[in-house]
């Protein structure tokens, strides 16, 4: 059992709507980890990450989320959530603004992240560029740099690796490889197995309604006996 | 399916029909009515009388140019700045509360009093927002920019809390998720993403307001209404034709110029349009071309 307190902890929880998608969870995120979230869909993948990221509410159980620092939970939605009449720069500063706090350097450190972060994704040439011209791969990078800005503790992503080709995935893991540097961790929904292979250090596989959680060998011996 | 709405609409007319005929007793009543308008307009106010845009006797004219001295000018200078300060007053104010009266930016418990004190700015006319402030702080433009600041309060603050209410929540759940408070999410997520409404909403809120600069004038909040009750009272229609006329061009100005601005925040202003003078030049060539082949 490792010694290093948990970013995440999830005491039997219910998720859903009105009933159920997946009962009793219990689960923790020590900080580091990449967790891949699969299943098939509308198994509840979504519901779960919506319901950590605070917009839906349990129906039954305990979220802990120890997160200590502001703007500690970064969140990538399926759709992105990007302001689409706003420019990259715009949409990239959110995330700096979310956590940097009121202070004198507060505006150069906000810049300095934006930058970085731009950088880290390849897009800086695009900076004043309005989000709603770019493309569905570009899309996904500024949504990574807002996170990468952003700086999250626990970072929330719903398949922001789809519609991405193989050099946009390495792009977008070089760069949050950064975040990882900094004990984030990241829950991840995701479909594609040779992302979890290259990505995630553990899985939760919804099945049943019931959350599974194994480590990667576990889990990669569980889809050889399926096969 | 669609016989029964064309059956709905049928009986919504026959409705209609039937509650127009209660509410008019004499019918007998629009016989030769056109008749009079045509007598009205022929000898009362056509031609319009463009003396209006020449200048007053009185004060006398220090500048060079007349017509920035006459009753059209003035007044319509008058109007359109007594609409444009309460225009942006009112959609300052507007914002603040609108921004408090969304439901999807705010709980229910505050959306609602927000919800109602915009109602009630808004049920009040600007016409009687205006014969309040004249009361109050007496005639002029004063009065005229106060009353019209407070209908744009609660006329745009309606049109802003439904364009924020429709828009896509999922910008809404990341900043929420990300812990951005309620004002840096109104500054930095919704009124970007809503800009293209705030903007036309503001036009038309502009345009409403110089068109009902001339209503305000009636009660003497100032502007051109000023000056056409006074022509109305002289039965100087002619001169009141020529000032209405002002206030349509006025008013299509304002709604080109609206085009142009939102075209910076829509998609369309992405895309290269050819302007209409090289869509002729491409098609007399066109043309000349193929007459060549001929």
């Amino acid at each position: 059992m490792s010694t290093k307190q948990p970013v995440l902890e999830l005491k039997n929880v219910d998720i859903g709507y009105n009933d159920a998608l997946v009962n009793n969870v219990v689960a923790q995120v020590l900080p580091g980890e990449i967790i891949a979230v699969l299943g098939p869909s509308g198994i509840g993948k979504t519901t779960l990450i919506r319901t950590i990221a605070g917009l839906v509410e349990p129906l039954q159980g305990d979220i802990m989320l120890h997160t200590k620092k502001k703007g500690g939970l970064g969140y990538i939605p399926q759709r992105l959530g990007l302001v689409r009449h706003a420019s990259v720069r715009h949409n990239v500063a959110l995330g700096a603004k979310a956590s940097i706090s009121f202070s004198k350097t507060m505006f150069e450190e906000r810049r300095n992240r934006v930058d970085e972060a731009v950088k880290a994704l390849g897009i800086e040439d695009k900076l004043k560029e309005p989000v709603r011209r770019l493309s569905g791969g570009q899309l996904r990078r500024v949504a990574t740099a807002r996170a990468l800005a952003q700086r999250p503790q626990l970072l929330l992503a719903d398949e922001f690796l789809s519609e991405l080709d193989h050099q946009n995935v390495e792009i977008v893991i070089e760069a949050v490889q950064k975040l990882l540097e900094d004990g984030t961790s990241i829950i991840m929904v995701e479909h594609h197995e040779e992302n979890v292979r290259l990505f995630a250090t553990r899985i939760w596989v919804i099945k049943d309604n019931q959350l599974h959680d194994y480590s990667l060998e576990e889990w990669e011996q569980s889809v050889e006996e399926e096969e | 399916m669609r016989g029964g709405w064309i059956i709905a609409i049928f009986s919504l007319l026959l409705l209609a029909w039937v509650v127009l005929n209660d509410l008019v007793d004499d019918w007998g009543r629009l016989e030769g009515g056109m008749n009079n308008l045509v007598i009205f307009i022929e000898e009362s106010m056509w031609p319009p009388n463009w003396s209006v845009l020449e200048a007053q006797s009185y004060p006398v004219c220090e500048n060079d140019i007349e017509l920035f001295c006459s009753v059209g000018y003035l007044g319509m200078m008058e109007t359109i700045k007594i609409a444009f300060v309460s225009t942006m007053l009112g959609f300052i104010g507007a914002l603040c509360l609108s921004s408090l009266a969304a439901r999807n930016l705010v709980p229910l418990y505050v959306a609602l009093p927000f919800r109602f004190i915009l109602a009630a700015t808004r049920s009040l006319p600007s016409l009687i927002w205006a014969i309040l402030f004249v009361i109050i702080i007496g005639f002029g433009p004063l009065a005229g920019v106060l009353a019209m600041t407070f209908y744009t309060v609660g006329y745009l603050g309606k049109l802003q809390y439904e364009a924020f209410e429709g828009m896509p929540s999922d910008c809404l759940e990341v900043s929420r998720a990300m812990g951005l408070s309620h004002s840096s999410t109104v500054v930095s997520v919704v009124i970007p993403e809503t800009g293209n409404h705030l903007l036309s909403q503001l036009m038309f809120m502009f345009e409403y307001n110089v068109r009902h600069g001339t209503v305000i004038g009636i009660v003497g909040a100032g502007g051109i209404g000023y000056y056409i009750t006074t022509y109305l009272k002289f039965l100087q229609y002619d001169k009141v034709l020529a000032l209405l006329i002002i206030i349509f061009v006025v008013v299509v100005v304002i709604d080109l110029l609206s085009l142009m601005i939102r075209s910076f925040v829509t998609d369309e202003g992405d895309v290269r349009r050819p302007t209409w003078l090289k869509g002729m030049i491409k098609l007399w060539k066109k043309r000349g071309t193929s007459t060549d082949v001929e």
